[in-house]
């Protein structure tokens, strides 16, 4: 048996580097407590699932309250609250993740826009365009209905471009309106998602040159998907009286627990790497019980997870921009050094588990 | 696990059981910072080897260790905080160790010393050792046992031992909970052999999952507590281990039968 060392063989020279983040939630800020005032719920069950104290505050794009009572949206206006919010805090996160870097969404060569709660056509890259000002040749892609795993299936994407297109800039923007999916039915199953989400959006340039270095930004070194079929109805949108409802079964802690494992030995294996070597976690901030999962099948500790845990505490499940909230928070802290290896993983429908390895 | 020659510790493997004996007998073991790296070398190799079970901890020539040595620092530079990081990462290490590890204690276990035999699973000593923390007296800390030994003994006793320097004899470290046994120096080695062979064989992932739930019941309110504990026991009935203790079962009984003695009356039960 021999030592392995932490530095590895198979990385390319130049991978892709992120070079900056942003994100952008709306103006409007509720506690738990707010929100079961606004909806006047009285049933303990509910009440208790909101308050379980795992989630602080979350921000949200919800009507204002008439006698102190939350009205209902009706579908349409719930579509156009997808696209309203989009365009809103989308840009915001595209603003504070270019301006750092004296780009303007002129400069942006590739543009990928990701979104779970809600369906649109012409999609947002278009209507992004239109708005911020993006070039008319700018390639573009939009990512829709994968769940909270998309945003490290969009890093590829835009990875992948960047690396096929040195010195151009590709920027992935995840925007979730998680409030655009709320169905409020007095279920427990729609009180869970009701509970959990909100809305946000997160935006990171990625770019390859051979001009950059780990002090521009982590390069993009691999990724490790990880799928099981058999629980594809375990995280799924259902239809509540024709509205979009999402639907979380109460095993995905236990599926994503026997699971995540599978593709981190695969990722780190294939770099000759160990999980106490990677310095950072960037982990789906999906809710308590699969952090949990998370935590005892990789063994890692509250200290690894600090930023997913803030980030649920803070934001709620922000569906696939969480885990570029948890970057973001790592980035400010500026506990990193040359060569610190970090470990993305998001966790979505599929059921899904996506993995990133980041070196600086 | 392959064997590698240190300059402060003599590290030797039988069966699964790898022996770590700290070894600086000119300073009486005590801890400088190439032990530290030596320890951190011996725990990295020890994580990954999966012909072993357990790490026995202890001295060489009837000492445990004398503490750190102060011949690493000097009036020239100014003191770094870093080296005492790397000694509480190494630390961290041993105690979350995918190993059961057992400390045996033969003469003085100061300072540094005792804090090793703070992370270990087991703690046994020969009845003539003594035990002290004589560092606040000396002018600084020792270390994080100002968070592990009152988890042991009680804040009141920690306070005695931390502030006093008391020294502690090992009947008395029986008593208050730091030793899990002490014996005669001739009986030392047989209770060891028999404290390991009764532990084998053991179950490595559980007995992790275990130990770092003890480790963090201290610091968790209950409705934390159980979400990491489900995600744990989930881990653990999904593995090896449990699967064979059902395999094993005969058909209609219950797991918890299986460890009932067989010569303890089973309670009636209707059919």
């Amino acid at each position: 048996m021999t030592r392995t060392c932490s530095s590895s063989k198979s990385i390319p020279i130049e991978a892709p580097r992120i070079l900056s983040v942003g994100t952008a939630n709306p103006p409007n800020k509720y506690t738990q407590e707010q929100l079961l005032e606004y909806y006047q719920e009285t049933d303990w069950k509910i009440r208790s699932i909101f308050l379980g104290g795992h989630i602080s505050t979350r921000h949200l794009y919800l009507p204002e309250p008439v006698n102190g009572m939350m009205p209902e949206e009706s579908n349409e206006e719930l579509i156009q609250k997808h696209l309203r919010g989009c365009l809103e805090i989308g840009s915001q996160a595209i603003n504070e993740c270019l301006e750092p870097l004296g780009l303007a969404p002129y400069d942006i060569d590739f543009l990928c826009c990701l979104s779970s709660t809600g369906f649109l056509c012409p999609g947002i890259t278009a209507h992004l365009i239109k708005k911020m000002g993006f070039r008319e040749n700018v390639r573009r892609a939009d990512i829709l209905g994968m769940g909270c795993n998309a945003g490290i299936n969009g890093l590829q994407t835009v990875t992948d471009f960047a690396n096929a297109n040195p010195g151009k800039h590709a920027l992935l923007v995840c925007i979730e309106i998680c409030s655009a999916a709320y169905v409020y039915n007095k279920n427990i199953n729609t009180a869970v998602v009701n509970s959990l989400f909100g809305d946000g959006a997160a935006a990171v340039v990625v770019c390859r040159d051979a001009r950059l270095t780990w002090k521009d930004g982590p390069q993009v070194l691999d990724f490790e998907p990880h799928i099981i079929p058999d629980a594809i109805d375990a995280m799924r949108f259902g239809l509540e009286n024709n509205k979009l409802s999402f639907y979380l079964d109460r095993d995905i802690p236990y599926v994503i627990g026997m699971n995540v494992l599978k593709p981190i030995s695969r990722l780190l294996g294939r770099h000759q790497l160990k999980k106490r070597y990677i310095q950072h976690w960037l982990v789906h901030s999906g809710g308590k019980k699969v952090i949990d999962a998370i935590a005892y099948n990789l063994g890692l500790t509250r200290h690894d997870l600090r930023h997913t845990i803030h980030v649920l505490k803070n934001f709620g499940n922000l569906s696939s921009a969480s885990f570029l909230f948890s970057y973001k928070a790592l980035r400010e802290e500026t506990s990193f050094q040359e060569a610190d290896q970090a470990v993305m993983i998001t966790m979505g429908p599929g059921t899904s588990i996506e993995t990133a390895l980041l070196q600086w | 696990m392959e064997m590698k020659d240190y300059k402060t510790l003599r590290v030797t493997q039988e069966g699964n059981v790898v022996t770590v004996r700290l070894h600086r007998p000119e300073t009486g073991n005590a801890i400088n910072m190439q032990m530290v790296y030596d320890l951190k070398d011996v725990v990295d190799i020890l994580t990954d080897a999966g012909d072993v079970a357990v790490m026995v901890l202890r001295g060489s020539e009837g000492v445990f260790s004398r503490g750190i040595d102060l011949s690493d620092f000097s009036l020239d530079k100014p003191p770094d905080i870093y080296g005492l990081q790397h000694w509480e990462k190494m630390c961290r290490q041993i105690e979350r160790l995918n190993k059961y590890t057992v400390a045996v204690v033969e003469g003085e276990c100061i300072g540094g010393g005792l804090q090793l035999v703070l992370l270990c699973d087991a703690r046994i000593a020969e009845r003539k050792a003594v035990f002290q923390l004589p560092e606040v007296k000396l002018g600084f800390l020792p270390g994080m046992a100002t968070f592990r030994l009152a988890k042991y003994i009680g804040l009141g006793r920690a306070k005695n031992v931390v502030l006093t320097g008391k020294t502690l004899k090992a009947e008395e470290a029986l008593s208050w909970g730091i030793l899990d046994d002490v014996y005669d120096l001739v009986d030392l080695e047989k209770a060891l052999q028999q404290k390991i062979d009764k532990l084998l064989p053991l179950h490595p992932g559980v007995l992790e999952l275990a130990r770092r739930l003890l480790l963090e019941s201290y610091a968790s309110e209950y409705e934390d507590f159980i979400g990491g504990f489900l995600a744990a026991q989930h881990r653990a009935i999904h593995g090896d281990a449990f699967r064979e203790l059902i395999l094993k079962a005969p058909a209609g009984t219950k797991a918890q039968e299986i460890f009932v003695p067989k010569d303890t009356p089973k309670p009636s039960r209707k059919k």
